[in-house]
């Protein structure tokens, strides 16, 4: 990658966190949709600076679309009776769940396994955790997104059914 | 100036923490849809960067295809939830 598109790559990064904490502090239901604009923006600069520019296009459009229609007519609102502690915990939550997975990004020498940035340290406790690693990273790439993608559904449907719960009376 | 893997992951980890955060500060339910865009978007990062830094056999494009799947699964989940806060609102 040269110089241009590390530079893209973190202009962009900045653009879509920037933009995805001003959706949630910003005041106004068009402010708030033009930030999360923003934030596809940054989005899909990340993608395009990644060589990966239909992906980029694609989450372009998604990001627009998403903004439109939290910024059209049909929006609704709809406020559940959510203390503020349990909005405090869940930020605090949201932090530590950041804390966990830039460490585990850190920390995670199977990034080293692949590319060379530095030697090959884990697996020394014998658990051949590189060797699984490296099988999930290659040969079993497609059922490793597979396996991926269904946990990030998961998480997602556990979010949605426990916002659902929280407007029971 | 040099991009890696770990950056790749670290930017992945803040976009899916800042969505999650956006999902649980916002009052309105309506609007804390606005975090799903977000959190698909920090793991089709996450999946384009291993994608281009660390699949060695696996065609580059698998990245690209699961985050361009994301982003339109992100699209379906908002608008599917403004539709059904509309429809619960009318009530």
């Amino acid at each position: 990658m040269d110089s241009l598109h590390a530079i893209g790559f973190y202009m962009s990064a900045g653009l879509s966190v920037a933009g995805g904490l001003a959706v949630a502090f910003l005041q106004g239901r068009g402010r708030r949709a033009l930030a999360l604009a923003v934030a596809g923006v940054g989005v899909a600069g990340i993608y395009t600076s990644l060589s990966a520019g239909l992906a980029g296009v694609v989450a372009l459009i998604s990001f627009a679309g998403c903004a439109l229609l939290l910024a059209g007519p049909s929006y609704r609102v709809i406020e559940p009776a959510v203390s503020g502690r349990w909005r405090q915990i869940g930020a605090v939550a949201a932090a530590v769940l950041f804390a966990v997975l830039a460490w585990s990004a850190f920390r995670g020498n199977f990034a080293a396994a692949f590319t060379g940035y530095s030697p090959i340290t884990l697996g020394g406790d014998g658990s051949g955790a590189t060797q699984v690693g490296r099988q999930l990273f290659t040969h079993d790439a497609l059922s490793t997104d597979a396996v991926g993608a269904l946990v990030l559904v998961a998480l997602v449907g556990a979010t949605a059914v426990w916002r659902g719960r929280e407007r029971r009376p | 100036m040099n991009v890696s893997l770990v950056t790749v992951l670290f930017v992945a980890s803040g976009l899916v923490a800042v969505g999650a955060f956006v999902s649980v500060w916002r009052r309105d339910l309506t609007h804390a849809l606005a975090g799903l865009p977000l959190m698909f978007g920090g793991a089709g990062t996450a999946f384009v960067g291993v994608s281009q830094f660390a699949a060695v056999s696996s065609p580059q494009v698998l990245g690209q295809e699961v985050a361009v799947l994301l982003s339109i699964v992100g699209l379906a989940a908002v608008a599917l939830g403004v539709g059904l806060a509309g429809r619960e609102a009318s009530r």
